[in-house]
């Protein structure tokens, strides 16, 4: 009874949400004074986020928005890469809302009736070859990365990793296994182009523009590019379902998706 | 006295035993957790195969390159004074208290194509040879990370031994007429070995183990950098059965190795 009420709550909060950053979307600064005034019995408690790597920037800034939003909630954001997140959930780890880069990590949770209720999409995103500033080895297709050198790829657990097989896959390309180094998650494959040797790698769209000089990017023609679709959802296991409730509501409301938009990130 | 000596003090073993199962637990529900109707099945893969081989051939030559270094290093760190001494030591023990993975970083910044000792070295290179050097992404760099975490178990367990040994021993050596080599060869190196096997083994286990400066620094190429422990870690979210068969092969061999020598070498002494 309790729980269904705070869930509405959330609810009418999150269309406080929508309704003000719809009026005033050109006004970023009063749009934020606007919802902490309709939110006025703020969401309080403390959840952990657990969201994949490639939302590192954008959730680490909705988080704090969101807490100067509502003072009295604390968020704690466990970023990695989804597998290994989900893992982690599966076996117990403590967490209430979970954002991951591909909806097949989203669909074992499901499967194993982990979820509070149907994830949602709140963000896509696409990839782009990333190489050393300047391009010295002259990368302009996929092709091209099958004789460069070391290319920095995310292991096929990682869903960049998968999304990266998909389109080599339909590109026809296959960069031998000696040549390709497997990063964990989407943020060691970059840096492994920033900071290492890597002579190339393929990343989201948001990563590259993370990096920013950096990397050179050479896009992935559509027509062989993957979107990757980003799933939130909040878990049964939570025990403070309002502040996560609130949380994922604030992410799909037009605060989120105007940070997420920023970083480079699609809309669903 | 032998009343005392017969009867062992049970708090102390009492906090001894919670100490084991500190150790042990973990280990059994590790061995709980294992597939062994797989078990076989998920480590004869070809890249489960190459991950155990690169492992053995990475961490034996890691230890073979800290004894190489690290004997004169802990020879001079015990035996020379000299100004700066203990900030010497301080940067050999260094590796212990950095997180590997910015160990990783820290080897990128020195020994990456534009890192700080290899960019010069390859520009001059490129001028007087057709050499080039490279150790990121190969096996020599994985050797290279290893051998950056296990060095310092090497030459703090040698060094030890040097500084309290009987110096007495050597010099009588020398007032008999033995050269300074003889006198380490003979009389030094015998008086220390129990040390040196120790400190050997310890390096060893350190390098068989090592995974953030490996995986930072050498990469993770299947059959080049890619070692047990990170087969491990990747195998983790996709396959956990295999992630923890091949966890078990690591432990079980470095528990023969460790439990062999013990009782060869440590305990003769």
């Amino acid at each position: 009874m309790r729980r269904s009420l705070t869930v509405t709550l959330a609810v009418i909060l999150s269309l406080g949400f929508v309704a003000s950053g719809c009026s005033s979307s050109k006004q970023a600064d009063t749009a934020t004074t606007g919802t902490t005034v309709s939110s006025a019995a703020p969401v309080t408690g403390t959840i952990t986020v657990s969201a994949a790597a490639s939302l590192t920037g954008a959730f680490g800034t909705i988080k704090d928005d969101f807490v100067k939003a509502n003072p009295g909630a604390t968020v704690t954001i466990n970023f990695g890469s989804s597998g290994t997140l989900e893992t982690q959930i599966e076996s117990g780890a403590p967490a209430d809302v979970a954002a991951f880069a591909d909806e097949a990590t989203m669909k074992k949770l499901s499967d194993k009736q982990l979820l509070a209720a149907p994830a949602q999409i709140f963000a896509t995103n696409q990839l782009v070859i990333v190489t050393k500033p300047g391009n010295p080895k002259g990368i302009k297709t996929l092709a091209d990365l099958a004789t460069a050198g070391t290319i920095s790829l995310c292991a096929d657990t990682a869903p960049c990793g998968k999304y990266a097989s998909q389109i080599l896959q339909g590109a026809g390309v296959t960069i031998p296994t000696s040549s390709v180094t497997q990063g964990q998650d989407v943020k060691t494959t970059l840096a492994a182009v920033t900071d290492g040797d890597a002579v190339a790698g393929i990343v989201y769209v948001t990563d590259a523009q993370a990096a920013g000089a950096k990397v050179d990017t050479v896009e992935i023609p559509t027509a062989q590019n993957a979107v990757a679709k980003y799933p939130i959802a909040v878990l049964k296991a939570t025990t403070s379902s309002a502040l996560a409730d609130a949380f994922m509501a604030y992410v799909l409301g037009p605060e989120g998706q105007a940070v997420l938009k920023a970083a480079g990130f699609q809309a669903p | 006295m032998t009343t005392a000596r017969r009867r062992p003090p049970i708090a102390v073993v009492a906090v001894a035993a919670v100490a084991v199962a500190f150790f042990a637990l973990p280990l059994i529900g590790l061995l709980q957790r294992a597939s062994w109707s797989t078990f076989g099945h998920d480590l004869n893969t070809s890249q489960s195969r190459e991950a155990l081989r690169l492992s053995l051939v990475c961490s034996l030559s890691a230890t073979a390159l800290s004894i190489l270094f690290g004997m004169p290093l802990a020879w001079v760190l015990a035996r020379i004074a000299f100004p700066g001494r203990a900030l010497v030591r301080g940067l050999v023990l260094l590796p212990l208290v950095l997180p590997p993975v910015v160990g990783g970083v820290a080897l990128l910044s020195a020994f990456s194509n534009n890192g700080l000792l290899i960019k010069p070295l390859n520009q001059f290179l490129a001028q007087h040879t057709d050499w080039h050097i490279q150790l990121t992404f190969t096996t020599a760099g994985a050797v290279l990370a290893e051998t950056f975490v296990a060095l310092p178990f090497f030459v703090i367990t040698v060094e030890a031994a040097l500084r309290t040994m009987d110096r007495r021993y050597e010099d009588v050596a020398a007032t008999l007429g033995a050269d300074r080599w003889t006198v380490f060869r003979r009389v030094t190196l015998p008086a220390i070995l129990p040390s040196v096997i120790a400190g050997s083994v310890l390096a060893w286990a350190r390098a068989l183990g090592e995974f953030g400066a490996t995986i930072t620094f050498a990469g993770n190429i299947i059959g080049r950098t890619q070692t047990l422990p990170l087969a491990v870690y990747l195998a983790l979210e996709g396959n956990p059965d295999v992630a923890i068969a091949l966890s078990l092969v690591l432990l079980g061999v470095s528990l023969i190795v460790i439990v062999s020598l013990r009782d060869r070498w440590l305990e003769r002494s």
